[in-house]
């Protein structure tokens, strides 16, 4: 129940050996994506929680994908892109650059932790360079735990008179816990 | 204009004589400003020259007649041509609207007041005298008490106001300074109030879309439930959307019927925009904002 | 009525402590609590000012959060009945099938101690739509699970108009009793059967009234029938006829372009009970249908499918919130659908005022002869008669 977790960003049983990390990347198609291809081919060795979701450029990214992200279910989110003056878009990245600045101070003072957002440069050659951003999103997701007080916002602090909310739904119950 | 009589009689006359002759040689059919009223300083759209004298201003004028603008207002757009009496934050949003091409510039005469700061009770039945419990926070600071985007300037240079008790960035610089775990339990008590009224959406000068991203449905990004997750989505979008456009004028949390600190949010991303990007809302239309806007050597430690 | 009894200050403290432990959670009028900024608890005032009260109705845990006396919650008791957001059902589709999980509608026992009058009032006329042709076992569960004990009001200040709509500072409309402040606690006394079975339940904690306690009471109560007195003043009655017959009157532009269509007053009304429906997929083939507030001040509100409005502007929706509160639910339910409280007066920022407005439409319904009918909304709007 958020109740419990929400002072430490740690569930009561995120120390399981079972909590496998969900962490869903928003990576640009021209460079990340391929750069994650690469590092598929060249068999390098890296946690498997992440989901990829491929998008033409860094520009598309909305905020609006990272916080839907957390609320069904991601315990972290990786947000990737090429290099400054090596957008396919040609200034795609520049405008998500500072879209992204401003969204990372943000959620910051909101009281995300900056650990569960990764932000990263990847180039279409950087195979070795992802899979240490995928393992660094991972771990880190791992040692914060689930983020289960953000999904289950919805029933913060319901008061005794609220019944309780069916709760079926597989997001809100990872893991076995109850929402 | 000072909160005495003697204020009352000087710069105000000035205001109710402009008044006046634009509507008499029919420059503007309405003329939008603040009148005194059973509630306080209230908006009045004075179309005769009796209504024209009843306008005033002093301390209680907080409104930000900018939102008036909003070209999807039509019982607005419908009274024709207007006059707006504007202070310096509100010329801040005019200039916002001209920037992102949502006003016509040939469609408002802008009539700019000197202003020297306003307390935080527009109901309150007399003018407040400014005193450092009276005086509202989001005057501190202003750089802007005499606009600089207007057709007529009004009024004499006022005192700067005094320093409130407690100020925005005092309040922002004491989040700053918390956990994330205590910022998170501090923020969803307040997003856990929220009851999506939109009531600072829709006194915003700056929130003028004709469709919210709220309100998008297909797909819904923004949960519409009234529950805190929801309300976190949506009180962090609009703040987000607000980033560098922001003009300080503390509308949204005096609206706000729960209570939020929501120009304690706004006034973060004001400082985040003006630390990383130097950039102050200015009301000047040329200047760019900085979210649509980028140079090559813009800070990226966040990124890997 | 049943015979009054005292409730001392002590008395009242083990009351509730007797409650909670029962199970039975106890609500009531009580400091507005909210986060402070840690670090900043001396320095920092509450966000909410004094316009819109410093008092909030919730669950407490002591009759030391109690605060029975003068002062408006913020927002009223509505909540407890229909609140902010709720759950519908949940569905889960599982292959061809789908589960539906619907929210229990019986509820937990609770007692409403102190609550306003016109806080309290509101209840019962929104029964009425909540049980017209659907009857939302929600509300009614809520409503079922409840005992109510308003508080004799004082009357909280020139923009309270109970008695112009059918209310008083001591009605017990919509209450199963009344407390009624007096020397040394309360006097109370029961209006129904469930107020009467809860006073026999918890005898013990109530006394015979003191000397002159009930004269006490009586003075307290007529008083403040006279301050009310001296607010507004409408006859509901011919302002209803009027609104009916003054659809397109060019004083409804005077109001709606003022407004900013925020929808504050819908929020903190006791009586606006408007709520929107909206499926919340929550993962794959699951989700929670929730119903929320909603309010008619919102400028898609009525947007139909087909993108036409037909309340397209403020002047529309502003006047529709006039209309409805004060004719067409009087037409349908033969009650106003406002207690009077004043809470839209004091929280409408840009000076909308209810009370302002009745008594101009009170006015024109009284001049001889029918007002202009007109549909010139390009006029410059008069404004309003003080």
């Amino acid at each position: 129940m958020s109740n419990e977790t929400s002072t430490t960003g740690l569930a009561g049983d995120s120390k399981a050996a079972d909590f496998e990390p969900r962490i869903t990347a928003f990576v640009c198609n021209w460079c990340t994506y391929t750069g994650a291809d690469l590092a598929g081919t060249s068999r390098l060795r890296m946690a498997s929680n992440v989901r990829i979701i491929r998008l033409p450029c860094t520009g598309r990214i909305d905020p609006l994908f990272i916080i839907k992200a957390f609320e069904r279910g991601a315990d972290g989110v990786i947000v990737s892109g090429c290099h400054p003056a090596d957008c396919h878009y040609t200034a795609g990245n520049y405008h998500a650059r500072r879209r992204f600045a401003v969204f990372h101070d943000l959620m910051q003072f909101v009281g995300v932790d900056p650990g569960r957002i990764t932000f990263s440069w990847v180039s279409a050659s950087e195979g070795a360079k992802w899979r240490d951003v995928v393992n660094e999103a991972v771990g880190k997701a791992r040692e914060l735990g689930p983020f289960t007080e953000y999904r289950t916002l919805n029933q913060h602090n319901v008061s005794a008179d609220h019944v309780r909310e069916p709760a079926v739904c597989a997001a809100a119950t990872k893991g076995g816990e109850e929402a | 204009m000072r909160c005495s009589d003697e204020g009352r009689r000087g710069g105000v006359k000035e205001l109710r004589d402009l008044a006046r002759q634009l509507l008499a040689d029919g420059t503007v059919d309405v003329v939008v400003g603040w009148e005194d009223s059973s509630r306080g300083a209230r908006p009045i759209f004075a179309g005769t020259p009796e209504e024209a004298d009843k306008l005033i201003f002093d301390t209680r004028c907080l409104h930000n007649l900018a939102t008036y603008l909003n070209p999807r207002r039509k019982q607005v757009t419908d009274l024709g041509k207007l006059a707006l009496v504007i202070k310096g934050c509100d010329a801040k949003a005019v200039a916002g609207l001209l920037r992102e091409m949502q006003l016509d510039r040939e469609r408002v005469v802008l009539i700019g007041v000197r202003c020297g700061g306003v307390c935080e009770d527009s109901m309150a039945p007399e003018p407040v005298a400014l005193t450092p419990e009276t005086v509202a926070p989001r005057c501190h600071g202003c750089d802007n008490r005499e606009p600089h985007l207007v057709d007529h300037l009004l009024g004499e240079p006022r005192p700067e106001p005094p320093v409130p008790l407690l100020t925005l960035d005092e309040r922002v610089a004491a989040l700053d300074a918390l956990t994330p775990a205590q910022l998170w339990e501090y923020w969803t008590a307040q997003f856990e109030k929220c009851v999506r009224c939109y009531a600072c959406r829709q006194v915003c000068p700056m929130c003028v879309c004709e469709r919210c991203v709220a309100d998008k449905s297909r797909p819904q990004w923004i949960e519409t439930a009234s529950h805190p997750r929801g309300n976190f989505s949506w009180n962090v979008t609009r703040a987000l959307h607000l980033a560098g456009r922001c003009v300080g004028c503390g509308e949204c949390e005096r609206f706000c019927p729960a209570g939020i600190p929501l120009a304690v949010l706004n006034r973060k991303l004001q400082r985040v925009v003006k630390e990383r990007y130097d950039y102050r809302v200015a009301d000047d239309p040329e200047v760019k904002t900085p979210i649509g806007d980028y140079r090559l050597d813009d800070q990226q430690e966040f990124i890997k | 009525m049943t015979e009054p009894l005292f409730l001392s200050h002590e008395a009242l403290a083990d009351l509730v402590a007797g409650l909670i432990a029962a199970g039975t959670a106890v609500i009531g009028p009580a400091p507005a609590g909210g986060p402070v900024i840690p670090g900043l608890e001396e320095r920092q005032r509450p966000t909410v000012t004094g316009m819109y009260g410093t008092l909030e109705y919730r669950e407490v845990r002591s009759a030391d959060d109690l605060a029975l006396g003068p002062g408006m919650p913020r927002l009223s008791l509505k909540q407890f009945f229909l609140p902010q957001n709720e759950a519908l059902f949940a569905w889960k589709r599982r292959g061809a099938e789908t589960e539906i999980h619907e929210t229990p509608t019986t509820f937990n026992p609770r007692v409403v101690l102190g609550a306003k009058p016109c806080d309290v009032a509101a209840l019962e006329i929104v029964d009425a739509v909540m049980n017209w042709e659907y009857h939302d076992e929600l509300w009614n569960g809520r409503r079922a699970a409840t005992t109510i004990f308003a508080l004799a009001c004082g009357v909280e200040d020139d923009h309270c108009f109970c008695p112009s709509v059918g209310v008083a500072p001591d009605t017990t409309k919509g209450a199963d009793g009344l407390f009624t402040p007096v020397s040394g606690g309360f006097l109370v006394e029961a209006t129904t059967d469930k107020g009467r079975v809860f006073l026999e339940s918890y005898g013990a904690h109530f006394s015979a009234p003191p000397a002159g306690g009930t004269d006490e009471a009586r003075a307290y109560r007529e008083a403040a029938h006279g301050r009310v007195g001296a607010n507004v003043q409408i006859d509901a009655v011919r302002v209803k006829d009027w609104i009916e017959h003054h659809f397109e009157d060019p004083f409804w532009a005077t109001l709606g372009v003022r407004c900013n269509g925020c929808g504050a007053c819908t929020m903190v009304c006791p009586t606006c009970h408007c709520f929107d429906i909206v499926d919340e997929e929550e993962g794959v083939g699951c989700g929670t249908r929730r119903r929320c507030w909603d309010t008619c001040q919102a400028g898609k509100f009525t947007l139909h499918a087909s993108n036409h409005n037909p309340r397209a502007d403020q002047i529309a929706r502003y006047r529709q919130r006039i209309n409805h509160k004060f004719a067409v639910y009087p037409v349908k339910f033969d009650e106003v659908l406002c207690t009077g409280c004043g809470r839209c007066v004091r929280t409408c920022q840009m000076g909308q005022n209810i009370g302002e407005i009745l008594v101009a439409i009170d006015q024109y319904a009284q001049q001889t002869g029918e007002a202009p009918d007109t549909t010139d909304v390009a006029a410059p709007p008069a404004e309003v008669a003080p």
